[in-house]
C-alpha cells in the first residue's frame, strides 16, 4: 500500500490534518470516559501548533490520534486526503513509519544501541531518510554520536530522540511533553532544537504540553478542556525559544 | 486471608502461562522420577516376595546324568536347607496351524507331591500332581499367550527325538523364568521359545533318566557361604558330568531382571536432574523478573513498614505454588505412565501379580528436591530485592548501560544490522543468563539425542547379529551330539543350499584368577552362515591354533591377544588344556569364545562330532523342508532366524518404542518450555522498545525480529552443544547397560542429531510465535507514557 500523501512534501493548499467531529471514547456504559468529544482540526505544512491543555483535557488522546497511535470512535480525520481515522493496522504502522516523527516524555531510546544507532534504526527502514550523523549534528550531538543512552545527560537522550524522529525527513513531527523530564535550561535546548527543524525542514510540528510559556514559541496554539477546543490563538510573532523561561 | 496472599493469587493469575511452563518442566521431571523408582520398587518388592513365597532356589547347576541317590549327599551339604533335583530337556514343539517350530525347555515335576524349590504359580487350569503320565503337560504362560493356548488344547512336542502328543493341563508361572526366554537373550520371544513340565516319570522315560536327575536346585540355610557351598556341589558332581554349579548372580531370568533394575536405576536420576535444573533456572528466570517488575511495590510495602521476612515470604510463596503444583502434577503423571510401564513390563517379566506401587519416599524426596530447586531459584532475586532501601527502590532503576559486543570491539561490527547489533548486545550484558538459557536449550536438545541413541544401538544390535553374524535360515540343535558326517543328512533335506557344522563343548576359562563358564562354539575357519567379526567389522578368520573371544570377555578375564587361556572341560573326557588368544570378537549378548571346529575336536579328544547346523533354506521350499525337519529324529531343536526376529519386532520394539516416546514428548516440553519461558521474559523487560519500535513504525514482524533474534542467536549456540551434551549423555547412559549379559553400541545417526535440532527448532518457534502473539497486546501509548 503506498499513497501519495505518504511521500510527497505537495502544496500548502492541502491540509496535512483535516479533522471533522473527531471523537475518541474508552470504555462502555458507566465506565465509558469520553476523551475527545468531536474536534474541528486543520494543521498545514510548516506549522507549529502549540497544544496546551491539563491532564485529562484529551491532548494526548489527539495527539495518538494525529499520529496514528490510535484510532477515532466517530469524525473523521484525513492525513493529506487519505483516510487516518478509518486505516488498518498495516495502513497506521505504514504511516507512522513514512510521515510522523515521534519525540516522546521519556524518550525511549533503545538503551543496547549508541545515539548513531539508536537514529540508523530509522534510516534503515526509512525511504529517503538524512544520514544518522546529519540528523545528530542539527541537535547540536555531532560530538557524542557513539554513546550509549546510559552515558548520555537526559537532554542529550531527548535530543538524540528529536534526531531519530526527524532523521526520515518526516512530514510531521510529534512531541508529547517533550521538556516534561528536563530542567529549563536543557529543556530550553530541546525546544530549541525543535524549532530549528520546523524552521529549516518546513515540517508541521505538534507540541503537546501543560506548560504555556511554550505558546509563545507557536504560530498557533491550541487549548483543549473536557475533549473540546476551548481557544485557538495566532502568533503575529514567534518567541524563539531561547527567550523562553519558566 | 491476607491482603498479601490475595495479591499473590492475582500476580499469579497474570503469570499464569510462565508459571505453568516451569511447573510442567518440573512435572515431566519428577513424573520420570517418580515412574522410574516406583517401576523399581514395584520390581523388586514384587520379584522378593514371589522368590521367597515361591521358594526360589539360591544354586543351581546342571549335570549329565546322576542317580537320585546323590540327592543325600548334595543334602548333607553344610548349609544346604533343602534340594530339588528333577530333568530339564530341550523340546521342539509342534503347533497346530504354525508351521515353523517353536522351541523350549521341558522340566520335570516330582514324583511325590509339589515342587519344593521354584515353585509354580498356577494360572489357570491345574498343577499336575502325582507319578502316574496322564498325556499332559504345564505351559509356561508367556509362550501360551503369545501362541493363544489355554487348558485342554494338544500340542506335540519332539522329546528327545520322539515326537508325541500332549493336552495341556495348565498354564504356569516360575520364579525360574520370571524372563521367559533362551538363557543369554537380552530380549524375550514369546512365540517361539517357551517352558514346560510334565510329571517326572514321562520326561525320565522318554530321555533314558530313569532314576536319575540332569538338574538340580538348592537353598541355603541363612548365612552359609554361597562359594564354598558351590565348591561342595561342584565336588560331588564332578564323576555325573556336573556343568558347575552357579548362584543368582548368574541365573539368567535373575540376572536380566537385574539389569533392567540397573537401567532404571540410572534413568531415574540422570533425566530427572536435567530436568529439575532446567525448572530450577526457568523459576529463577521468571520470579527475578516479576521481582524487578514489583520493585517500586516492594518499596511501598517496606515503607508501609512490612518486614523484609514477610517480603521474601511472600515471593516465596510464589514459587511455592509453582513447585506444589508441578510437583501435584509429576506425582499423577510418574503414577500414570508407572502403571502404564507396568502393563508393558508384563511382556518381558512375569510375576503373578506386577502391581504399580508408588515409591512414597520417593515423592517425598522429589518435594524437597524441586522445592530447594525453586527456592535457590528464588532467594538470590528476593534478597538483591529486600535490601534495597525503600527510597531508592522508589526510583525507577537507572537506565541499563551497554557497551559494544565483542565482535564490535574487535572491528566486524560494520558487518551486522542494528537489529542484529542489538542482540548481541543484549546477550553480552547478560552473560550469566545468556548462557544459562543455552545451557538449558542445550540440555533439552541433548535428552532428545538418547531414547533414539537407544533405538538406533537396538537396532544395530539386531542387524549386526542377524545380518552380519548370522547368515542362516535356521539353526538346528542336535538331540545328542553326533559324528560330523551328520551334516550331510542336513545337506539332503529339501530346500537346503548350504550345511555348516557347529560343535559347542562347555567349559571353564581361567586367567588368573578369573574364570568364567561358558560354552566354545567350534565352527569352520571361515564360515559362511556364522561369521566371527572384529570390532571393524571384519570376519576373523578362525586359526587352526588359538582361540576368539568376546572383547567383554577378554575385559572380564584380564587378557590380551597373545596371551594364554587355561581350559577345563566340563563335561565329557574334561580335558584340560591352554590356548594363546588368537583374537577379539566384536558382540552385544553375552560372551562367547570361538575355535575352529577342528581344532576344537582335537583339544577334547572325542573325534569329530558337532552338535547343531547351521542351514540355509531355499524359500521355494521352505514348508517341505519344514515338514521334513519336523520329522527328523535327530533335530532337537529348530530356530528360524526370521522367526525371532518378526517375533521381536511384534513384542519387545512395541514396547521399547512407547518408552522412547515417553521420554521424547519430556524432551519436546523441555525445549518448548524454556523456550516460552526466555521469549516472555525477554517481552517483558523489553516491552517499552518493542513499543517504541513500533511507534516510530517498525512493523509488527520487524519487532517480532526483534524480539526473536537474540532467541535465535542463543538457540542456534545451544544446538550444537546439545548435540554434543546429547552424545555424552548417551554414552554414559548406555554404560549402564554394558554388562556382560547385554551391551549397545553407541550408535549416534545423522538422522537422530537432524531430529533432535528439528524437535527443538518446532519447539523454539511455536513459542516464539505465541509469545510474538503477545506482540498485538502491546498497549503503544500506554508503555510509552509509564516509567519503566
Amino acid at each position: 500500500m503506498a499513497h501519495a500523501a505518504f511521500t510527497s512534501a505537495d502544496s500548502d493548499l492541502v491540509p496535512v490534518f483535516q479533522a471533522r467531529a473527531l471523537a475518541k471514547t474508552y470504555g462502555e456504559g458507566e465506565a465509558m470516559v469520553r476523551a475527545l468529544a468531536g474536534v474541528d482540526l486543520e494543521c498545514r505544512a510548516g506549522e507549529l501548533v502549540v497544544v496546551l491543555g491539563a491532564s485529562g483535557s484529551g491532548k494526548s488522546t489527539l495527539l495518538n490520534l494525529l499520529g496514528g497511535l490510535d484510532t477515532p470512535t466517530s469524525g473523521s480525520l484525513f492525513y493529506r486526503g487519505w483516510d487516518l481515522g478509518g486505516a488498518d493496522e498495516a495502513g497506521l504502522t505504514r504511516y507512522r513509519r513514512e510521515a510522523v516523527g515521534f519525540v516522546f516524555q521519556f524518550y525511549n531510546l533503545i538503551p543496547s544501541l549508541t545515539a548513531r544507532e539508536n537514529v540508523a534504526l530509522i534510516t534503515e527502514i526509512a525511504a529517503d531518510p538524512m544520514t544518522p550523523e546529519e540528523a545528530l549534528h542539527m541537535v547540536g550531538l555531532g560530538s557524542r554520536m557513539d554513546h550509549f543512552p546510559a552515558q548520555l545527560s537526559g537532554g542529550e537522550q531527548q535530543r538524540v530522540a528529536i534526531a531519530r524522529a526527524i532523521a526520515k525527513r518526516p512530514a510531521v513531527l510529534m512531541c508529547d511533553e517533550p521538556t516534561g523530564a528536563l530542567d529549563v535550561s536543557t529543556g530550553k535546548a530541546v525546544l530549541e532544537a525543535i524549532e530549528r527543524i520546523n524552521r529549516e525542514l518546513g515540517t508541521l510540528t505538534l507540541i503537546i504540553t501543560h506548560n504555556s510559556v511554550m505558546a509563545e514559541m507557536a504560530d498557533r496554539v491550541l487549548t483543549l478542556s473536557d475533549g473540546h477546543i476551548t481557544g485557538e490563538k495566532h502568533n503575529r510573532t514567534r518567541a524563539a525559544a531561547s527567550t523562553l523561561a519558566w | 486471608m491476607s491482603l498479601l496472599d490475595l495479591k499473590l493469587i492475582r500476580d499469579l493469575r497474570a503469570l499464569k502461562s510462565q508459571a505453568a511452563a516451569v511447573a510442567i518442566v518440573m512435572a515431566c521431571g519428577l513424573a520420570m522420577m517418580i515412574m522410574t523408582r516406583s517401576l523399581i520398587v514395584s520390581l523388586e518388592t514384587t520379584r522378593d516376595a514371589y522368590y521367597r513365597d515361591n521358594h526360589f532356589a539360591q544354586i543351581f547347576s546342571r549335570l549329565k546324568r546322576a542317580p537320585n541317590s546323590v540327592a543325600a549327599q548334595l543334602t548333607a551339604i553344610p548349609g544346604v536347607a533343602s534340594v530339588q533335583t528333577g530333568i530339564a530337556l530341550s523340546v521342539t514343539l509342534d503347533l497346530p496351524g504354525v508351521i515353523e517350530p517353536a522351541t523350549g525347555l521341558i522340566q520335570s515335576l516330582p514324583e511325590q507331591g509339589e515342587l519344593t524349590l521354584n515353585r509354580l504359580h498356577l494360572r489357570a487350569g491345574r498343577i499336575l500332581v502325582g507319578r502316574e503320565s496322564t498325556g499332559e503337560i504345564l505351559v509356561g504362560e508367556a509362550f501360551a499367550q503369545a501362541n493363544q493356548l489355554k487348558p485342554g488344547d494338544e500340542m506335540a512336542a519332539v522329546l528327545y527325538g520322539r515326537r508325541q502328543q500332549f493336552r495341556i493341563a495348565g498354564i504356569v508361572l516360575s520364579p525360574e523364568f520370571i524372563f521367559e526366554a533362551p538363557p543369554g537373550s537380552a530380549l524375550p520371544n514369546n512365540k517361539t521359545y517357551g517352558v514346560f513340565w510334565m510329571p517326572y516319570k514321562e520326561l525320565a522315560r522318554a530321555s533314558n533318566l530313569d532314576g536319575a536327575f540332569n538338574q538340580l536346585s538348592l537353598r541355603l540355610v541363612p548365612g552359609a557361604s554361597e562359594p564354598a557351598v558351590i565348591a561342595a556341589v561342584d565336588d560331588i558332581l564332578r564323576p555325573y558330568g556336573g556343568r558347575g554349579a552357579y548362584g543368582r548372580t548368574s541365573h539368567p531370568s535373575h540376572t536380566r531382571l537385574r539389569d533392567e533394575i540397573n537401567i532404571l536405576n540410572g534413568l531415574s536420576i540422570g533425566f530427572p536432574l536435567v530436568f529439575l535444573s532446567v525448572a530450577a533456572f526457568m523459576t529463577n528466570a521468571v520470579m527475578s523478573r516479576q521481582i524487578t517488575l514489583q520493585r517500586e511495590q516492594i518499596a511501598i510495602l517496606k515503607a508501609f513498614g512490612f518486614s523484609n521476612g514477610e517480603i521474601g515470604r511472600h515471593y516465596l510463596k510464589f514459587s511455592i505454588v509453582i513447585v506444589a503444583s508441578g510437583t501435584a502434577l509429576g506425582v499423577l503423571g510418574g503414577v500414570f505412565l508407572g502403571e502404564r510401564l507396568v502393563d508393558l513390563y508384563h511382556v518381558f517379566f512375569r510375576f503373578p501379580a506386577l502391581k504399580f506401587q508408588l515409591a512414597s519416599t520417593v515423592v517425598v524426596l522429589a518435594v524437597f528436591v524441586s522445592s530447594i530447586a525453586a527456592i535457590i531459584g528464588v532467594a538470590g532475586s528476593v534478597r538483591a530485592a529486600v535490601r534495597l532501601p525503600p527510597a531508592e527502590a522508589m526510583r525507577p532503576e537507572p537506565p541499563s548501560s551497554y557497551r559494544p559486543a565483542l565482535v564490535e570491539r574487535l572491528g566486524f561490527g560494520r558487518l551486522f544490522t542494528v537489529t542484529f547489533r542489538m542482540a548481541l548486545r543484549n546477550i553480552e550484558r547478560r552473560p550469566v543468563r545468556a548462557s544459562l538459557t543455552v545451557g538449558a536449550l542445550a540440555l533439552a536438545t541433548g535428552i532428545l539425542i538418547v531414547p533414539n541413541a537407544f533405538r538406533d544401538g537396538i537396532g544395530h544390535v539386531l542387524d549386526y547379529q542377524w545380518d552380519l553374524i548370522q547368515r542362516q535360515t535356521v539353526l538346528v540343535s542336535l538331540i545328542e551330539p553326533s559324528p560330523a558326517r551328520t551334516l550331510a543328512d542336513f545337506t539332503a533335506l529339501p530346500g537346503v543350499i548350504l550345511a555348516e557344522p557347529v560343535c559347542g563343548a562347555a567349559v571353564e576359562l581361567r586367567a588368573g584368577n578369573q574364570f568364567r563358564r561358558l560354552s566354545i562354539t567350534g565352527l569352520p575357519a571361515q564360515a559362511e552362515l556364522y561369521r566371527v567379526m572384529d570390532s571393524n567389522g571384519r570376519q576373523i578368520t578362525l586359526p587352526p591354533e588359538g582361540i576368539v573371544i568376546s572383547k567383554k570377555l577378554a575385559e572380564v578375564l584380564g587378557v590380551k591377544i597373545g596371551e594364554t587361556l587355561f581350559v577345563r572341560g566340563l563335561e565329557g573326557k574334561r580335558v584340560e588344556f591352554s590356548v594363546p588368544v588368537a583374537g577379539l570378537s566384536e558382540d552385544f549378548a553375552g560372551t562367547a569364545a570361538y575355535m575352529e571346529i577342528g581344532a576344537l575336536s582335537r583339544h577334547l579328544g572325542e573325534g569329530d562330532r558337532i552338535n547343531a547346523a547351521y542351514l540355509t533354506v531355499g524359500a521355494g521350499q521352505w514348508n517341505e523342508f519344514l515338514r521334513a525337519m519336523k520329522a527328523s529324529p535327530r533335530a532337537g531343536s529348530v530356530v528360524v532366524k526370521n522367526k525371532i526376529r518378526q517375533g521381536f519386532r511384534e513384542t519387545t520394539a512395541k514396547s521399547i518404542g512407547l518408552l522412547q516416546q515417553i521420554y521424547l514428548t519430556f524432551a519436546a516440553v523441555v525445549a518448548f518450555g524454556i523456550v516460552y519461558n526466555s521469549a516472555r521474559i525477554s517481552l517483558s523487560e523489553r516491552q517499552r522498545e518493542l513499543a517504541t519500535l513500533r511507534v516510530i513504525g517498525f512493523t509488527r514482524g520487524e519487532v517480532a525480529t526483534v524480539l526473536v533474534g537474540e532467541l535465535v542467536m542463543l538457540t542456534l549456540i545451544a544446538l550444537p552443544c546439545g548435540l554434543l551434551i546429547g552424545s555424552g549423555f548417551a554414552r554414559v547412559i548406555l554404560m549402564t547397560v554394558n554388562t556382560e549379559f547385554v551391551r549397545l553400541p553407541l550408535i549416534l545417526t545423522a538422522q537422530n542429531y537432524a531430529f533432535a535440532v528439528l524437535v527443538v527448532a518446532v519447539a523454539s518457534v511455536v513459542s516464539a510465535l505465541l509469545a510474538c502473539r503477545r506482540l498485538d497486546q502491546l498497549d503503544l501509548v500506554g508503555v510509552l507514557k509509564a516509567r519503566d
